[in-house]
C-alpha cells in the first residue's frame, strides 16, 4: 500500500432484534455521533468524505442514497452510497486516501431489519427472474443446496456445523454487543427444526438491527488523532458470478480470491501463522467453514477437524469469531462487515471487554454479502505501532 | 441523545406498501431458451468458441472469456442431482404440510445446469449423483417459462 492508513473512530448503536422507538435516520446518527466522538474530530469540519452502505429494496425507499447525508453530518459534502457490504465500502475509503482525495472518511452500514414485514419476499427479488424467481421458493433454500454439495466434496460434517453453531452462540453470552447469546448442545442444534436439509433452523444467523460507523484517517492525521490507530494493512474484495449455473457450488471462491488480493497487499504468505485471529462471515454455519479454508487458514476440508480439535475456539491457536459471529451476534444486512470489523478493531484496541483475546496484534475480517451473491470482501488489521 | 421513547405505546408506525410490478425480458439467448422449452422441450444450449465452455440455460457471451458464444444446441432434458435440499418452510416462514425437495441438476456435455423442483420420489429415495429427467407441462400448457417443466423426476 502506498499510503498508511488507520481506523481512529468507531461508534456503534442499537444492536437488538427489533428497534420500534427509534428510526433508521436516528439510530445512524447515534453511530455516527459515537464514531466522531470516539476519533475526537467534528463531522461537519474534518471528514473529507463519507460513505454509506445500503440497498433500496432492504431500506423500503428508491434512491436511498440521497437518504443518507443529514444524520451523518454528510450534508454539503462529499458523500456516496456502496450498495454492497460495508467492507466494500471501507475498501473504497481507503482508496479515497490512498489516492489523496481525502484524508478522513467515515464508513456507514446499519440494518433496520425489524421494519420490514416481508423480509423474505424482499429477499427473493434479488434472485434470478426468469430461471429462478418462478419456482417461488424460500431464498435459503440456496444455503441448503450449497451446504449439501460442501459437505458432499469436503470432509467437513454435518456435526462439524453444528459445533459452529455451538461455539459462536456460546462465544456471544460473553459479549454484550450482540443479540443471540446461548449455551446449546450440540444435540439440540441437530435436533432443531430442518428448514431446508441438511440445515436447522440453528443453522441460520437471524437478523438484529444495529447501526456501526468507522472513521478512517491518512497516516498523518491518524497519529495526531488517536492513541490506538488500528492499522488496515490490506483489502480486497471479489465477485464470481451471479448465475446458479456457473458458479463453484463447494467452494467460496469469492473469499479465496479477495483474500489473494489483502494478503498480497498485506504481504502476508502463510496466514495461519502471521495471523492471530479472524472475524469471518457465519451468516450460516457451514459458510464459518468454508470461508476459513477459502481463506486458507486452514487446510481444505480441515475446518471441521480444526474446530473439533479447539483451534478455532477462543483459548484456542487461532479464534475465529470470538465476537459471536452473525450466529451469535446477529445478521446485520450490509451492514454485516462493519459488525465484524468493529469487534476486530475493539480486539486489536484491547477494548473487548469479556471476550479479549491476549496479545494480539494481527487479525483478519471477512464478509460475504449473502444470498444469492457470491461477493466476499477481505480485510488485514493490524494494532498500533506503539504496542507492537 | 438527550432523552429516547421510553414505552411502547409512545412509537408510531406508518405501513408501507410497495407495488413492485415488472417485466422482465428474457433477451436473445433467454428467449430462444424459453423458446426451445415451449415448442420442443429441449434446453438449449450455447458454446464459446474461445474456451469451449457450454452453457445452460444458453447465453450470449462467456463470463470467462468475454467473447460471444456460438454453437447453439438442443439437448434433452436429463441430468443428474449435483445437490439437494428438502425444504421444509415455505417462502412466508411457514412450514410447509409437505416438504418440497429442490436440487441443482447438471446436464451431460455441459458446464452449467438448472435449480428446480423434484418430484415422483421421496427425500430418503434421493441422493447426490441421482440420474433425473424433466417432467413437463402438456405442450399446449406451456408459456415459455422455466415452470414449463413441472419438476425433474427419477429417470424411468
Amino acid at each position: 500500500m502506498s499510503e498508511r492508513m488507520a481506523i481512529v473512530g468507531l461508534g456503534y448503536a442499537d444492536i437488538r432484534s427489533c428497534t420500534p422507538g427509534i428510526s433508521y435516520k436516528e439510530l445512524m446518527y447515534e453511530a455516527a455521533t459515537r464514531a466522531y466522538d470516539d476519533a475526537g474530530i467534528n463531522p461537519r469540519k474534518q471528514v473529507d468524505s463519507f460513505i454509506s452502505v445500503s440497498e433500496d429494496f432492504w431500506e423500503g425507499t428508491s434512491i436511498f442514497d440521497e437518504y443518507v447525508p443529514d444524520q451523518l453530518g454528510a450534508a454539503l459534502r462529499p458523500v456516496h452510497t456502496v450498495c454492497g457490504d460495508g467492507l466494500q465500502a471501507l475498501s473504497c475509503a481507503a482508496m479515497l486516501i490512498e489516492t489523496g482525495q481525502a484524508q478522513i472518511v467515515a464508513v456507514e452500514g446499519h440494518s433496520k431489519h425489524s421494519d420490514m414485514c416481508t423480509p423474505h419476499h424482499i429477499h427473493q427479488l434479488a434472485f434470478d427472474p426468469i430461471y429462478h424467481r418462478p419456482l417461488g421458493a424460500h431464498p435459503q433454500h440456496l444455503a441448503g443446496l450449497e451446504m449439501a454439495r460442501f459437505l458432499h466434496e469436503s470432509e467437513n460434517t454435518r456435526e462439524h456445523c453444528g459445533l459452529v453453531v455451538q461455539k459462536n452462540r456460546r462465544n456471544a453470552l460473553k459479549n454484550p454487543r450482540s443479540v443471540y447469546g446461548s449455551d446449546l448442545s450440540l444435540q439440540d442444534i441437530l435436533d432443531a427444526e430442518p428448514t431446508f436439509t441438511p440445515m436447522g433452523v440453528l443453522d441460520a444467523a437471524q437478523p438484529a438491527d444495529g447501526a456501526f460507523v468507522v472513521v478512517v484517517a491518512a497516516e498523518r492525521r491518524a497519529k495526531a488523532l488517536s492513541t490506538h490507530p488500528v492499522w488496515i494493512r490490506g483489502y480486497g474484495w471479489c465477485t464470481e458470478t451471479p448465475a446458479v449455473d456457473s458458479r463453484s457450488w463447494g467452494e467460496a471462491a469469492y473469499a479465496r480470491l479477495a483474500a489473494h488480493q489483502a494478503y498480497r497487499m498485506a504481504k502476508i504468505t502463510a496466514p495461519a501463522r502471521e495471523l492471530d485471529f479472524a472475524e469471518v462471515d457465519d451468516s450460516f454455519s457451514y459458510k464459518e467453514l468454508q470461508h476459513l479454508e477459502a481463506l486458507d487458514i486452514c487446510p481444505q476440508g480441515a475446518a471441521g477437524a480444526w474446530l473439533q480439535a479447539g483451534i478455532t475456539q477462543t483459548g484456542g491457536e487461532f479464534p475465529v469469531n470470538v465476537s459471536g459471529g452473525s450466529l451469535g451476534v446477529g445478521y446485520f444486512l450490509e451492514a454485516s462487515g462493519l459488525m465484524r470489523l468493529t469487534e476486530a478493531v475493539l480486539q486489536l484496541r484491547g477494548q473487548a471487554g469479556a471476550v479479549q483475546l491476549p496479545a494480539v496484534r494481527r487479525g483478519l475480517v471477512q464478509s460475504w454479502r449473502n444470498l444469492p451473491t457470491t461477493t466476499g470482501c477481505v480485510v488485514i488489521l493490524e494494532r498500533a505501532d506503539g504496542r507492537e | 441523545m438527550l432523552s429516547k421513547l421510553t414505552t411502547s405505546a409512545q412509537t408510531r408506525q406508518w405501513p408501507g406498501h410497495i407495488p413492485v410490478e415488472y417485466v422482465y425480458t428474457a433477451g436473445i439467448a433467454g428467449e430462444a431458451f424459453l423458446r426451445a422449452l415451449k415448442d420442443r422441450g429441449m434446453l438449449l444450449t450455447s458454446q464459446c468458441p474461445q474456451c469451449q465452455t457450454v452453457y445452460l440455460p444458453a447465453r450470449l457471451y462467456c463470463e470467462q472469456c468475454f467473447e460471444e458464444t456460438k454453437q447453439y444446441e438442443e439437448i434433452a432434458p436429463k441430468g443428474w442431482v449435483h445437490t439437494y435440499t428438502v425444504a421444509h418452510v415455505d417462502i412466508d416462514g411457514e412450514a410447509l404440510a409437505v416438504p418440497q425437495i429442490y436440487a441443482f441438476i447438471r446436464f451431460g456435455g455441459t458446464n452449467g445446469g438448472l435449480i428446480h423442483r423434484l418430484g415422483q420420489t421421496q427425500p430418503h429415495q434421493v441422493s447426490i449423483g441421482m440420474e433425473v429427467e424433466a417432467l413437463l407441462l402438456p405442450g399446449k400448457e406451456r408459456t415459455g417459462s422455466i415452470n414449463d417443466i413441472t419438476c425433474f423426476q427419477p429417470t424411468k
